[in-house]
């Protein structure tokens, strides 16, 4: 970002989110500082920002904030599954303890929150059961995790399955903890592993306790046909 | 866009580069100086052809001399410079208003000419707004030669009026309030330096040229205290004149449109008729200044009905010339008659109570003026500094201010247009900065449209449909035919929910069952102010824009606020 | 794309081939055309510096109780659906404002003169001055209707003549027609306009839709003028200089129009167009 860099018409109807024409119309009218200079008009951005500050209009010059909101849902089931990775024989006879034992052993937790996280998880729990059903239950905090750096889903298999108050009373042997560093994610991915459970298929692979590689390869099959 | 290219291209002085304050400040002496010298022009022009034929004022068919000048004033003014506009101000405003001061290269001289012919055989009518129209023409020219923008060119166009008023009356604060209060209307900084500098710029050619000034040679005044009662019974009267004035210049101007004469003939008749009064009153002729100046002085003779009549005459003889076919403005009639009107006050006052300590006969002719210019103008402050600078001093400010107040209050009331302002207002083209009516007529209906639309085909079965909208955030779905891309209508998915939620009717309907055809349409020439009516008399968030038959794009509230609160900030903001 | 051209009417027989060509021209290159049938002798068009005033002669106001009538007839005789232009703002009430968001304007070579001087005679002073401000393509019609089989685009290497072959290919690219260029040498060698078309970003679609490449010396100018087929549309770039300079020097425009009785579509120094849209 030089002292010195311009801006064309066509960047500067992004940064203040009007039509090409409008710019033109503005500069006609001589409501805009323009460079003189060249066969195309050119803005300063210094004087832009003189010419913003003066008319306390909004100029959203290099942000590209809104750039990023639109990409944030867009993380791939399999890549959340790939950043938690996954967990074999969490020891633990009820919820409590399994929860303890799945925090405990996500690498990606600093140890520091590894007891709020724990809390918040048995709070989300006491609140309403995240068994969804088939001997699964998808743990997750109700506030965003700022300090993640990605989003993540880690797998945990049980040693024995746990009575979990799910909805239709069977006991859970598979933990899905969804964990966010904000809530867009959150929703997007729980919507995609919700639909992935749908599938019969899937939930007795799943099972069978396959390996991450399998895992990832079967997730990502199936996340194709995932609408949205 | 290679105008800005243009412009460097053509000055190797670079006027670009100049700061924009002085640009304007150098550029605005200019304006003045060349719509002064077209006003003294005219004014001196106008007293060589008065004094050539007033021996020729005694004959009887002396009444047929405004009559060849009208039908000549017409002639050319419809068939050599083609110019076909009125008499001259509302036109400013509207260029100044809606198109950013351009104004065409023959407005700046052919007033002059047809005015010149009018006044000049003694037609009832002013200099000033012909000289108006050319100085802003001026002011207009200058800035389309040097490429300069919009807000530049509005200043020049204000110069050159302010240099015009100033020229010709030899009073530059006239011209500059003139300049500011009923052509741009709008006081900012950036305005009033240029427009001040080129009204005195204005003046000083005026002094420097014309040595016997008419009007303004400074008359020392005495009004006291004792003058504001009378006053404002004059400021009433003043102001009850001035709407008659504005009425009849108006029925007149369309009575004699009802008849289709050639326009010759319409200028003949008219002229005659006004040659007519001025056999019995030869005070109604041409501009009136040597009347006014005696008036002013106190020598004027005339005897109270006379004076009541002469009122009248003023106001019908101006009333034929500008509606048969005569070119001119009415500033000067304004003058004549609020200050017949006033000294017309001041013999009744005189008739009333003996010997009243009241001032004299000429001071009550400038408060009629100033009740007149307010009145008729609805501009009081152009009306108090006009008469200000002929009488050189404070004495009579007190009056001035009450008459000035009172006369265009009244005025206002009966009506709310003034002369200038009405015909503008009638077509929707009075577009004062910052206000409404300007920002909707600035932003564009191609501005406004998004245009990222799917389009979906009227043959395309609703679970395909179903498809598309898990997939997309529109709300609206333009359908169109799927051969020639023409629009069929429109699917709100706020209006079919209910269908959504339905899924055993998924394969049963095709969209041109759900669509909406009878949904209004804009087009991309209707202006913003008639899609936002149509918007909020039937209670529309968005509005498709379709034209041709082709589907362009949505308009939708939400944008439009977005887009109206930064043209509010531009046009508000000062600069 | 929604293109629009406007077309004034002239209730005449002459201006019935005008317009013919217009609906022709539009019909091939899908534009919508918009007709104004004028109610008074005078018009302004505000362009972004100039306002201008376009004085017509007398035969644009011939019995305007059949304009509409007849205007409605042709629309519908190439297949369009009639559309007429009816001004909103007035400067004063004899003198409407036409609007300049349209992307062509069809008039013959003058406007204000009498019909019976147009043969092929010079482009009149408002005609000019309307190429010369106009952000839009000028169409000048042939005086007699006549269909056009090809593009034939006069490229002289400078900014003006790019406009123009742009203008061409984008006709080209709607209409599948075969696009010839036509170049006048000037003390430059060949490769030196090759090189030109390929600093703009032209060649790729140049070399889709050339059909030939004409090149002649610097006096060859007639020759040139009679090898362009009688039925093209001839695209040409105008420049800005003043008539001053157009007196002294001659103008090449005002030639190529004098000379060939082709349809021409002019593009002004103002003139705004991508290839894209």
């Amino acid at each position: 970002m030089g002292k010195h860099m311009t801006l064309s018409v066509s960047d500067l109807s992004t940064c203040l989110g009007v039509s090409t024409d409008t710019i033109t119309r503005w500069v006609r009218q001589g409501k805009l500082p323009v460079l003189p200079k060249g066969n195309d008009l050119r803005f300063l951005k210094k004087d832009l920002e003189k010419w913003a500050a003066l008319h306390n209009i909004r100029l959203n010059l290099s942000d590209k904030k809104s750039g990023e909101k639109q990409n944030q849902a867009d993380i791939r089931l399999s890549q959340a599954l790939q950043n938690g990775g996954m967990y074999c024989d969490i020891a633990g006879n009820d919820i409590p303890t399994v929860l303890e034992a799945c925090v405990n052993r996500i690498l990606q937790i600093p140890d520091d929150f590894k007891s709020d996280l724990l809390d918040r998880l048995a709070e989300r729990e006491n609140a309403l059961s995240t068994g969804v059903g088939n001997g699964i239950a998808l743990p997750h905090p109700r506030q965003p995790l700022s300090y993640l750096p990605h989003p993540m889903i880690t797998v945990n298999f049980l040693a024995n399955p746990v009575d979990y108050n799910a909805l239709d009373g069977r006991p859970v042997s598979i933990l899905f903890c969804i964990l966010c560093p904000s809530l867009q994610y959150h929703l997007h991915l729980l919507s995609a592993l919700s639909f992935c459970l749908r599938d019969t298929d899937f939930i007795s692979f799943l099972k069978s306790q396959p390996e991450m590689d399998q895992l990832l390869e079967k997730t990502v099959i199936l996340q194709e046909s995932i609408p949205l | 866009m290679s105008v800005i290219k243009k412009m460097t291209s053509r000055f190797p002085l670079n006027l670009s580069h100049l700061d924009d304050r002085l640009l304007l400040i150098i550029t605005g002496i200019i304006a003045g100086m060349c719509s002064g010298l077209a006003a003294v022009a005219l004014r001196l022009a106008l007293e060589l052809v008065t004094e050539w034929l007033h021996p020729f004022r005694h004959f009887w068919w002396a009444f047929l001399l405004p009559a060849i000048g009208a039908v000549l004033s017409s002639i050319y003014l419809e068939k050599i410079a083609r110019e076909g506009a009125g008499h001259g101000v509302p036109e400013v405003i509207y260029a100044v208003s809606k198109h950013g001061g351009l104004l065409r290269l023959r407005s700046s001289y052919s007033r002059l000419i047809s005015s010149f012919l009018t006044i000049g055989s003694g037609g009832s009518a002013g200099p000033e707004a012909p000289v108006v129209m050319s100085g802003s023409a001026i002011g207009s020219n200058i800035a389309k030669f040097l490429w300069l923008n919009d807000r530049q060119r509005t200043t020049l166009v204000g110069c050159g009026t302010a240099g015009a008023i100033a020229g010709i009356f030899n009073a530059p604060l006239a011209g500059l309030v003139f300049s500011i209060e009923v052509i741009l209307g709008k006081w900012n900084f950036s305005n009033i330096i240029p427009i001040a500098i080129a009204a005195v710029a204005g003046a000083e050619v005026s002094q420097a040229l014309i040595h016997k000034q008419v009007l303004f040679n400074h008359m020392p005044f005495n009004v006291g205290t004792a003058d504001i009662l009378p006053g404002i019974c004059l400021a009433v009267f003043a102001g009850l004149i001035s709407v008659f004035f504005t009425k009849t210049l108006n029925t007149t101007g369309k009575f004699a449109k009802k008849f289709r004469f050639p326009l010759w003939v319409r200028a003949l008749i008219g002229g005659s008729v006004v040659g007519g009064i001025g056999l019995f009153f030869p005070v109604v002729l041409g501009e009136g200044y040597h009347f006014i100046q005696s008036m002013i002085s106190g020598t004027f003779s005339m005897g109270l009905f006379i004076t009541f009549v002469a009122v009248f005459a003023k106001i019908f003889a101006t009333a034929i010339t500008l509606g048969w076919g005569g070119s001119g403005g009415i500033f000067a009639p304004c003058l004549l008659i609020g200050s017949l009107t006033g000294i017309f006050f001041h013999k009744i006052v005189f008739l009333l109570f003996e010997n009243p300590a009241c001032a004299s006969e000429g001071a009550y002719a400038l408060l009629g003026m100033t009740g007149l210019i307010s009145g008729v103008m609805q501009a009081p402050l152009t009306g108090i500094f006009l008469v200000l600078e002929i009488t050189g001093g404070y004495e009579t400010i007190l009056p001035l201010i009450v008459v000035s107040a009172i006369s265009s209050t009244m005025s206002h009331y009966i009506e709310p247009a003034s002369f200038y302002f009405k015909e503008l207002i009638k077509q929707g083209q009075f577009l004062r900065p910052g206000t409404d009516a300007r920002i909707l007529s600035d932003l564009n209906i191609s501005e406004l449209i998004s245009t990222e639309f799917t389009k979906v085909s009227e043959n395309m079965i609703f679970r395909e449909f179903i498809e598309i909208i898990k997939t997309s955030d529109q709300f609206f779905f333009p359908v169109v035919d799927e051969n020639t891309d023409a629009y069929k209508g429109m699917i709100e998915i706020r209006n079919i929910r209910r269908y959504v939620l339905n899924p055993g009717i998924y394969d049963m309907v095709f969209l041109n069952q759900i669509m909406d055809t009878d949904i209004l349409t804009a087009s991309l020439e209707n202006d913003l102010q008639d899609v936002l009516e149509m918007m909020e008399s039937n209670n529309m968030e968005s509005v498709p824009v379709v034209e041709h038959e082709t589907f362009i794009g949505m308009i939708s509230k939400t944008r439009i606020l977005d887009l109206y609160r930064r043209e509010l900030i531009m046009q508000t903001s000062v600069r | 794309m929604n293109y629009k051209l406007l077309q004034i009417f002239r209730n005449t027989p002459f201006g019935r081939e005008t317009f013919l060509q217009s609906l022709y021209f539009c019909k091939i290159i899908h534009a919508n055309p918009v007709v104004y049938i004028p109610e008074s002798d005078k018009f302004l068009m505000y362009f972004p510096n100039d306002a201008i005033q376009i004085d017509l002669d007398s035969s644009y106001l011939t019995s305007p109780k059949t304009a509409k009538k007849h205007a409605s007839a042709l629309f519908k005789e190439m297949g369009f659906k009639p559309a007429f232009f009816t001004p909103r703002s007035f400067t004063a009430s004899t003198l409407p404002d036409i609007p300049i968001n349209y992307d062509y304007f069809c008039c013959p070579r003058s406007v204000s003169d009498l019909s019976s001087k147009i043969g092929l005679g010079h482009i009149g002073p408002k005609v000019r001055r309307i190429i010369k401000h106009a952000p839009f393509p000028v169409l000048l019609t042939s005086p007699v209707f006549k269909p056009w089989k090809s593009i034939a685009v006069f490229f002289g290497g400078s900014t003006n003549a790019s406009k123009a072959l742009q203008m061409g290919l984008k006709i080209a690219m709607v209409s599948k027609l075969p696009l010839d260029i036509y170049t006048l040498k000037e003390k430059k060698s060949q490769t030196h306009y090759e090189n030109i078309i390929k600093e703009s970003n032209l060649s790729a679609p140049v070399s889709q839709f050339l059909r030939d490449w004409h090149f002649y010396k610097k006096s060859e100018f007639d020759t040139m003028l009679y090898d362009v087929p009688h039925d093209a549309l001839i695209v040409v770039g105008a420049y800005g200089h003043g008539v001053i300079k157009d007196l002294l020097f001659g103008s090449k425009m005002e030639k190529i129009q004098s000379t060939v009785t082709n349809n021409l579509l002019i593009t002004g120094p103002q003139c705004e167009l991508s290839l894209l849209h």
